[in-house]
């Protein structure tokens, strides 16, 4: 779990927008976070808390014409991505820092031979010929165990499983050995036989390849399995940031909590009439993110919600060793626990 | 992201003139446009002097104060000729269309319905449609004796087809949707059925078509006149000024130019409109095109 | 695939049997006596009798079409009233001109349009995108001949840089042929450009928010990689329909384009024939030319199989 001394990847408090008919929307409002060399980190949070919008944040591939990032710094490497010119950023893509996302039926070309849509990434950035790039990607298809791959060069998408598919999407994002590889749900499509095989592999992959893996999920249990370190976010915000362990062993946050506590869970007991406790949702609805929230997004839901946390924003403190927390009441949900 | 857009509600809003025209420019200019077409020639008399006056002291006299468009070869006023050429385009086009979307709602409903006619008529529909309609309008022309009437029966046989494939297109979309066919189920009569489910939804659609058809109509109409298979030569029509301005155009252009450019005007205002009304009642069709 | 091609091109046979018989029916149920209006109208009874013979309208309707259908069978589209030339010949001297003037129309518009209409929907609702828009917008609101007098007026009359007219085989030399046609493609292609140009910009537009494409970007992809092959390749389909229907279109216009032109093609024989009203031309040419337009739309579903893979025959 030790972190490299230089993170690969370093987000200060980046914020982006989207212009709609209603308004700004705060889709990302302030979240900082660190990577480090190999690391697997989980981002998890309901939808539209603006995970999805960090990880086409730091590809900085937000539709210029709806959103744009307005403030912080993504570096990786040490080097801004925030403001850097579009071909150098090209040349990061796919290369040093790649993507799968969440639809893999969708995700690929219909067009477009499996082999092509490899090759053309190997053939991009590492500047080999064509033969030699359609050669990579059969290694690829082998390497994410995908039968017969010399044949499957020459199929195109739709010949293909869904779990291949999200296969073939990771043999194009790891093609070029990359450094960092965000997962945007990359299972949430698949059936859940698939889906532990496709995070094995990734796990495999990332060990065998040294690739810090962005794994971006509302799924706690597939963090649980998978990650080192989590962030949790909501409304845009970071809220809590620990280690695996930490996290699920004493969540700080109450938003944290009260996604713990939404999990279905298999190791309480059913009482004598075969009930399990029931499930708790959590009370209230995300708030508005056109209008400003001026203090912790999460108050008008929580519990131990008082006046300040209205009024004025947490930061984000350091509870215990790399366990921080964004909460003005850390005490007294401490103690509650 | 797109979520959030897509789920923005509008506030209701009042209805005001200037919020209408920005928010459908292209319905408030083609309307606008056609409107003031048609009041030109619905009121040709009252503008435009004779379009018929030869006047052979005064021929292909260029634009001036006294001929604002100047006159053709027999020194008739192409400004009267052109302001009365609006009334036999306008005429065509709006009789085309509705007689093509009278026939063509009759056909694509009935084909909508029954397969076995489906079948029949659609054939038919696909052969005409394989003749280019100028061809088709020709044919007929030449085996008759010249007129208005005529000129739009052989247009309207060409266009017919667009139409009913649209509606049966409609029925059939209809037919299948889950409401349909519980009503199917439950026994409701076929004619009410129709009535109130599957008339109201051809009616957008049709609209729009109707627009478009027009538009062709006029178009095809001055092509036939400019053949020299439209209407007979001594009415005043776009496409017969023109054919007649053919000889002299080297000297004298504004006698096709002119009447080009009202040609030319009234169909952008026909297509405009329909292209507004398509975005508007169709977002569907509009996504396509 | 042959297996496919050959059975789409059964396919088309009724549709061209509908073709046929419907302008077999049309001069038989044309109202008034056909007979005596292409005669004209001082013609002698004798004289309308004769064309009446010519056009087999003499004999029992079922008898005529047996006949009629036997000839068409063979190739023969029968002979014109007033030369007494056979049709297929009369049709073969004219199809220089027109098969010319209509490849070189599909092609300048074509490789106008799609580069248009790729640049719109790439800059969308940008000054580019509006400008092209316009365009379209006002392009298939212009009348074929009207735009042809322009264009006239302008190249020939007003610059000389161009011929005003006529047509020049291509056996006499490629320049003259080519700079004979050049007027008439643009005058005849500028509607179907911005058909052509709209659906592109259209298709394009529906393709570019789709994940793959984001996921092109996510490669670091260059623009133009991404652009034309992995959107426009998706956006295929959908244009070469276009493409297809514009034929239609394209055919009507040519009549127009080649008497404004005074190219001497099956357009002016249709616009003579219409004069003369000489109906067995016509009719050879209505067949000709929906044979020509249902082999093109038989080439396009054709075509669907190389552009999307999903689709198998």
């Amino acid at each position: 779990m030790s972190v490299d001394a230089v993170p690969v990847l370093q987000v200060r408090d980046l914020r982006t927008y989207f212009n709609t008919l209603d308004g700004v929307v705060r889709a990302v409002d302030g979240v900082t976070f660190d990577v480090g060399r190999g690391e697997t980190l989980g981002i998890v949070g309901e939808s539209g808390c603006g995970k999805s919008v960090t990880a086409l944040s730091i590809l900085r591939l937000i539709p210029p014409e709806t959103g744009r990032i307005v403030g912080g710094s993504i570096r990786f490497d040490g080097r801004e991505l925030v403001g850097l010119d579009e071909a150098e950023m090209k040349s990061l893509r796919g290369h040093r820092i790649s993507m799968i996302f969440q639809e893999p039926m969708t995700s690929l070309n219909p067009v477009l031979t499996v082999g092509t849509q490899i090759a053309e990434n190997v053939v991009r950035h590492l500047g080999v010929s064509w033969r030699q790039g359609l050669d990579r990607a059969r290694e690829m298809l082998e390497l994410v165990r995908i039968a017969d791959a010399a044949r499957r060069l020459d199929e195109y998408p739709h010949q293909l499983s869904g779990g291949m598919r999200q296969r073939v999407m990771i043999a194009i994002a790891l093609s070029c050995e990359p450094r960092v590889l965000i997962a945007d749900e990359p299972t949430t499509a698949l059936d859940v036989t698939i889906q532990a095989q496709i995070l094995d592999l990734m796990l495999e992959l990332k060990e065998k390849l040294g690739t810090a893996i962005v794994l971006i999920t509302h799924d706690l249990g597939v963090i649980a399995e998978t990650a080192e370190r989590v962030v949790v976010m909501y409304a845009g915000r970071k809220v809590e940031e620990a280690s695996v362990s930490s996290l699920f062993a004493q969540p700080m946050h109450p938003y944290t909590r009260g996604l713990m506590r939404a999990i279905p869970r298999l190791d309480i007991e059913a009482d004598t009439a075969g009930r399990r406790p029931r499930l708790q949702e959590i009370p209230g609805l995300v708030p508005i993110l056109t209008r400003p929230i001026p203090g912790c997004a999460f108050a008008d839901r929580c519990g131990f919600a008082t006046d300040r946390c209205r009024a004025e924003r947490p930061p984000s403190v350091e509870v215990r060793p790399g366990h921080e927390v964004a909460c003005w009441e850390t005490a007294r949900v401490a103690e509650a626990a | 992201m797109t979520t959030l857009a897509d789920t923005a509600i509008d506030p209701p809003r009042r209805f005001s003139l200037g919020t209408a025209i920005r928010r459908n420019p292209t319905i408030a200019f083609g309307g606008v446009l056609l409107a003031i077409l048609v009041l030109v020639g619905v009121f040709a008399h009252l503008i435009a002097g004779d379009p018929l006056r030869l006047s052979p002291v005064n021929r292909l006299r260029p634009p001036s104060e006294r001929w604002w468009f100047g006159t053709d070869q027999f020194g008739r006023d192409v400004f009267s000729r052109s302001v009365y050429g609006a009334r036999v385009s306008l005429i065509v086009g709006i009789s085309v269309a509705a007689i093509s979307c009278v026939l063509g709602l009759l056909l694509g409903l009935v084909c909508g319905y029954f397969r076995r006619v489906d079948a029949i008529v659609m054939r038919v529909m696909d052969g005409i449609m394989a003749i280019p309609s100028i061809l088709l309008a020709i044919a007929l022309i030449t085996l008759t004796r010249p007129g208005l009437t005529i000129v739009i029966i052989a247009i309207v046989i060409p266009e017919v087809p667009r139409i009913v494939r649209v509606v049966r297109a409609v029925v059939l979309s209809i037919r299948s949707q889950p409401y349909i066919e519980s009503a199917i189920a439950g026994g409701t009569k076929n004619a009410k059925l129709l009535w109130r489910h599957v008339l109201p939804n051809t009616m957008a659609p049709l609209i729009v078509q109707g627009t478009y058809v027009c538009a062709s109509a006029m178009l095809i109409e001055a092509g036939l006149s400019f053949l020299g298979a439209g209407v007979p030569p001594e009415v005043p029509s776009w496409g017969n000024i023109i054919a007649q301005g053919r000889t002299f155009f080297q000297i004298a252009p504004w006698t096709i130019l002119i009447p080009g450019a009202f040609l030319a005007l009234t169909v952008l205002a026909v297509n405009l409109l329909g292209d507004g009304l398509r975005d508007r009642l169709d977002p569907r069709l509009a996504r396509r095109l | 695939m042959t297996a496919y091609i050959v059975r789409r091109l059964f396919a088309t046979l009724p549709v061209m049997a509908v073709v046929a018989v419907f302008v077999f029916f049309l001069v038989r149920f044309a109202p008034g006596d056909p007979a005596a209006i292409i005669a004209g109208e001082d013609a002698t009874a004798d004289a309308i009798a004769a064309v009446r013979a010519k056009l087999g309208l003499d004999r029992p309707m079922l008898e005529q079409f047996v006949i009629w259908t036997l000839h068409l069978l063979q190739g023969d589209l029968g002979v014109s009233i007033f030369s007494d030339l056979p049709v297929s010949r009369l049709i073969e001297q004219r199809l220089e001109p027109t098969v010319a003037l209509t490849f070189s129309t599909l092609f300048v518009a074509v490789a106008l349009a799609i580069p248009i209409g790729v640049i719109a929907a790439w800059k969308a609702r940008k000054l580019v995108d509006r400008l092209a828009m316009a365009f379209a917008v006002l392009g298939f609101a212009m009348p074929v001949f009207v735009l042809a007098y322009v264009l006239i007026w302008l190249f020939s009359v007003k610059w000389g840089v161009l011929p005003v007219q006529g047509y020049s085989p291509i056996s006499q030399g490629l320049w003259p042929f080519l700079e004979k046609l050049i007027l008439p493609s643009v005058a005849l292609g500028v509607t179907y450009m911005a058909l052509i140009a709209r659906i592109t910009r259209a298709s394009m537009l529906e393709v570019l928010a789709q994940d793959y494409i984001r996921t092109a970007n996510s490669k670091g992809l260059a623009t133009d990689r991404v652009l034309l092959l992995h959107a426009l390749k998706n956006a295929a389909v959908p244009i070469v329909t276009v493409i297809g229907i514009g034929i239609a279109l394209l055919i009507s216009g040519v009549v127009i384009t080649e008497t404004v032109f005074n190219i001497p093609g099956l357009g002016r024989l249709t616009v003579d024939a219409v004069l003369k009203r000489d109906y067995p031309i016509v009719q050879g040419l209505i067949l000709v030319f929906a044979a020509g337009k249902v082999l093109v739309n038989l080439a396009i579903d054709i075509s669907y199989a190389f552009l999307d893979p999903r689709i198998r025959y």
